[in-house]
């Protein structure tokens, strides 16, 4: 997953984003400003979007309005030190997803920032299941027939990516694009390595291979047959 | 609910009170009425009374006749005698001659009744239980007179009582009737005066009633038609709406600043939060830690500068709102400017700047120096902070032969937009908020500035030219 930060503080940005990193596996990009963020958000593919209010260049309301109207479905977690009501509501309409008020607690800014992925997918529970795979996005845990296995840290977050997109084709760009930062493109080679990888520990040993792989067009993660 | 209670028993009170003065001094001056009706009433009575009996007096003398031969004695005609008024206590009379001594007597005088010996001619006496006013007619001299006859004429001395029982009961009535009428008047008077007080206090209740309804959340105060009208009620009316104005617009900035102080204090306390709890995620090198608590440091310096400067500027503006009395000495202007130029050549030097005071000599002024030296002090911070690496800072105190003191501040920086300069000296105000890290400042320095200045009956003013530079000019009242 990648996530973009839009936040003037340098240092509270740099402990989101270290946050995101150590705990949730996540790749995240930073902006400073509001243009930059704007810049950033049109340019880039992100699973969700942390945006502070106050912001020089451009103001966060403004921004979420620019993001909003060129129809990105981005969802977009505001940060904010206002708590009153009207602002609150204000930003919601909007187009903000949810809002947390500084001082806030970094669990549970990461809590938030995985159910608005969770949610911008499609997939309300925590716990994703593709046939009898299951993948716990809480503890980062992944079973297969009650199975535990265990994955390097990149294994996972490729699985992760998958598991919230089951049965869709995803493309090796597109993986690229949400697992790594800004610069993914230098990491184009790896994803094969990843991929095979995780079919040798999730598909060893069982009759049905889950992770497919469509020449040319990408993967796709689902129960059975490689055909869509 | 308790307070309103006590609100509207302390109300009737104050009505009470006042309908009680009214009542006493009625009954005062009633009883004044009762005691003049009945005197005069008395005086008058006794009066027609005594005529009566002067009259009943010479009628007695007017039976007084001499005998038909010359001996010139006298004699007393009775049958003439008219009957009494009062048949159940008949009047009294006796007549006395110069010559013989007690002539006639009515049948009922008393043997011994006693005549004061002289005095008055009036006097009051007790008989068969009840009072009697007896008149004295001496020297009387018969009025009987024969043409013709020549002897010695005889003069007489009449006695003549009336019982008073009349005279008591009319005067008993006559205070009766001023008693009820007065008693009567003092009801109505009470009564009137506690409809006059409800009536005109109903105005005040309503008026009382929409002004519980203000509050915080509800400015407004509606004025009820009763009191609008009401000439009497205006200056409380007036009074009433321009102290609410106040107050709203007072708390309106309160508000707006703890809005803004509790914006401006969450975001180090959330990089300082952000900063411990990345921290305690994992388990980390000793480095990593010392790092964290370095920038946690820096955080807590930041955070604990801010608060400095909203408690600085709190009193700044608590003195501004008049709680400035303190005991103050004369300084000098020029020598506070000197002091703050002196302290702030450490940050100039940083910047490679210069700052040029010019002056021409001491200019008086009642202030505390600490005081004026924050002014300049944060006016000085501004124009360093935002010249240009290695620009000029330039001072001046100008003292006109009349006229407040002027103390100009002029930077060649970047300027202040026109649209942000009305706003400069506003709480948290930063016209671009990029600029505010880069500088370092919070957005008080200039409210701090104005609100001091003010203090002292100052006035702080910003021009500027945007691409050319900012003047500050302070105006403090001197002499």
């Amino acid at each position: 997953m990648r996530v973009l930060i839009i936040e003037d503080e340098p240092r509270l940005a740099e402990n989101i984003a270290r946050s995101l990193r150590e705990s949730a596996g996540y790749a995240v990009d930073i902006a400073h400003d509001g243009q930059e963020g704007l810049f950033l958000a049109e340019s880039s593919e992100y699973d969700v979007v942390l945006l502070d209010l106050m912001l020089p260049q451009m103001d966060g309301m403004q921004l979420l309005g620019r993001i909003r109207k060129s129809g990105q479905r981005t969802p977009v977690l505001v940060v904010t030190a206002r708590d009153d009501k009207e602002s609150v509501v204000a930003l919601l309409n909007a187009g903000a997803d949810d809002y947390l008020t500084k001082p806030f607690d970094l669990g549970e800014l990461l809590a938030r920032t995985k159910a608005l992925i969770r949610r911008g997918k499609g997939q309300p529970s925590p716990v994703l299941t593709v046939g009898d795979l299951e993948l716990n996005t809480v503890n980062r845990s992944v079973r297969r027939g009650g199975r535990p296995i265990t994955l390097t840290a990149m294994e996972y977050r490729v699985l992760e990516y998958l598991a919230h997109r089951p049965r869709a084709v995803v493309s090796k760009t597109e993986l690229l694009e949400h697992l790594y930062d800004y610069n993914w493109e230098k990491f184009s080679n790896v994803i094969e390595v990843y991929i095979s990888g995780l079919r040798r520990k999730l598909d060893d040993g069982s009759s049905r291979q889950l992770i497919h792989t469509l020449r040319g067009q990408g993967y796709i993660l689902q129960d059975g047959t490689s055909q869509p | 609910m308790e307070r309103h209670s006590h609100e509207t028993g302390t109300q009737p009170r104050h009505a009470w009170r006042l309908i009680t003065i009214v009542v006493l001094s009625q009954t005062l001056l009633a009883a004044g009425l009762l005691f003049t009706g009945i005197f005069y009433t008395h005086q008058r009575l006794l009066s027609t009374l005594d005529a009566g009996m002067q009259g009943r007096a010479m009628s007695v003398a007017a039976l007084v006749r001499y005998t038909e031969d010359a001996s010139g004695n006298v004699y007393f005609d009775e049958t003439l005698m008219p009957s009494s008024v009062d048949p159940a206590h008949p009047d009294l009379f006796a007549v006395w001659t110069e010559r013989s001594g007690i002539l006639a007597h009515s049948a009922n005088w008393p043997a011994g009744l006693e005549l004061p010996p002289t005095g008055p001619d009036h006097w009051k006496f007790k008989f068969n239980h009840v009072h009697y006013r007896g008149l004295r007619v001496s020297r009387v001299p018969v009025l009987d007179r024969e043409e013709g006859k020549t002897f010695r004429p005889q003069s007489l001395t009449i006695v003549y009582a009336s019982p008073m029982i009349q005279l008591d009961d009319q005067v008993r009535q006559a205070g009766i009737s001023i008693a009820l009428s007065s008693l009567l008047l003092l009801g109505a008077t009470v009564l009137l005066a506690l409809w006059g007080i409800r009536r005109g206090l109903l105005p005040l209740q309503e008026l009382a009633a929409e002004a519980a309804l203000v509050s915080t959340h509800h400015w407004e105060l509606h004025l009820p038609n009763d009191a609008q009208q009401i000439k009497e009620l205006r200056p409380l009316t007036q009074s009433m709406t321009t102290m609410l104005a106040r107050l709203q617009h007072s708390f309106d900035q309160q508000r707006e600043f703890l809005g803004n102080a509790a914006h401006e204090l969450k975001t180090p306390v959330a990089v300082l939060k952000s900063t411990l709890q990345s921290l305690l995620q994992k388990p980390r090198a000793s480095e990593e830690y010392r790092e964290g608590l370095e920038h946690s440091l820096e955080d807590l310096e930041r955070l604990e500068q801010l608060l400095q400067w909203m408690l600085r500027l709190a009193r700044a503006e608590q003195w501004a709102h008049g709680a400035l009395r303190r005991d103050l000495q004369v300084i000098d202007i020029t020598a506070t400017c000197e002091e703050a130029v002196e302290r702030i050549r450490h940050l100039a030097k940083s910047r490679n700047a210069t700052v040029h005071l010019s002056k021409n000599g001491p200019v008086p002024f009642r202030a505390d120096p600490e005081d004026l030296q924050l002014v300049w002090i944060n006016l000085l911070e501004n124009a360093v902070r935002y010249s240009p690496e290695g620009g000029s800072v330039e001072v001046a105190v100008v003292r006109e032969n009349s006229g407040p003191a002027r103390i100009i501040f002029e930077d060649h920086g970047a300027g202040i937009l026109a649209a942000d300069l009305p706003h400069v000296f506003e709480r948290f105000y930063r016209g671009d908020p990029s600029r505010t890290r880069a500088t370092g400042g919070f957005g008080l320095g200039l409210a701090i500035a104005k609100a001091l200045v003010e203090a002292y009956g100052g006035t702080i003013t910003a021009d500027s030219t945007p691409g050319k530079g900012t003047r500050m000019t302070v105006e403090l009242p001197v002499g």
